[in-house]
């Protein structure tokens, strides 16, 4: 059994959202959330670009009543833009700030949920060497590497998508979306 | 430093003097002031547009309001208010100011 989409409201549109596509929309507002953290204007902010995701994926899409795709979504939300607080310097003007970046998984081009990208950012490393150690860590610790990189797919936060950055493929985010799951099961236990 | 590096902050300080200038003009939709600014240097998104124009309409420089649209929900259009427009004024007087400053000096 697997869910085929879901339908979001939108301000004031609702739309059908493939599965891939709704963990891509949850990531970019879960961002934009985080980036207006504090604002006093942050519910009205994020309005507006829920209506503008909205108009943008209805324009775009192919048929009148159909699905919003993650092929359509992405290059709305490329077109939106990530959320730029006024004033705040952007983090590309502050090279310095990369000397604190934190351990996060980074989900843009990732092979299965960009734990490996996101280590290779975090030690300055290529992160097809990176890939490769984890590989041969698999065969070495007979199988024992999943469960590590199972542990840290669910703890390492995801890192914010970068403007320009690769597209998210489909294994991550059906990966993103499943810690997702787990996250607010492992929430409502805790609670 | 490179010299877009230097160019770039100075880019993000005059978009809320172009927006002012051009919520100035008419009253206007997000759409038509991305418009305005596409092609240009000041090109910019709704990611951006969005945040900025709440904080103005907090600094109660602009307002909005419902209009309805032929297609769609209704529409947020902007304008200025009076403070806006005395700060837009004071703005436009000031930038021709430096403008000629920047090209009297060194000649």
């Amino acid at each position: 059994m697997q869910r085929i989409s879901v339908t979001a409201r939108l301000n004031r549109s609702t739309l059908q959202f493939e599965e891939a596509a709704y963990a891509r929309l949850e990531s970019y507002f879960a961002e934009a959330a985080r980036t207006l953290a504090g604002n006093p204007d942050q519910a009205e902010i994020l309005a507006d670009l829920e209506q503008a995701v909205a108009d943008q994926c209805t324009k775009r899409m192919q048929t009148e009543q159909g699905t919003v795709t993650l092929a359509e979504l992405q290059p709305a939300l490329e077109e939106i833009g990530s959320v730029q607080v006024p004033g705040a310097a952007g983090a590309a003007d502050h090279p310095a700030r990369d000397a604190m970046r934190p351990l996060q998984q980074v989900s843009e081009g990732a092979m299965i949920s960009g734990v490996c990208q996101g280590l290779a950012r975090y030690f300055g490393l290529d992160v097809t060497l990176l890939r490769v150690i984890a590989v041969l860590l698999l065969f070495v610790t007979g199988g024992g590497m999943i469960l590590v990189y199972l542990i840290l797919m669910l703890l390492l936060p995801y890192a914010p998508a970068e403007p320009g950055g690769k597209p998210i493929r489909k294994i991550p985010a059906r990966s993103r979306a499943f810690v997702g799951f787990v996250r607010s099961k492992l929430s409502t236990v805790t609670n | 430093m490179s010299t877009e590096s230097k160019l770039a902050p100075i880019r993000k300080g005059l978009l809320e003097f172009l927006v002012l200038k051009i919520v100035g003009g008419q009253s206007v939709y997000v759409p038509d002031i991305l418009r305005r600014l596409a092609g240009t240097e000041f090109a910019t998104q709704e990611g951006t547009l969005y945040p900025l124009l709440s904080k103005l309409r907090r600094e109660d420089l602009v307002q909005y309001e419902w209009q309805e649209s032929d297609a769609g929900p209704p529409r947020k259009y902007y304008r200025l208010t009076d403070t806006g427009k005395a700060q837009l004024a004071a703005l436009d007087e000031y930038w021709n100011r430096i403008n000629r400053t920047i090209s009297d000096i060194g000649h």
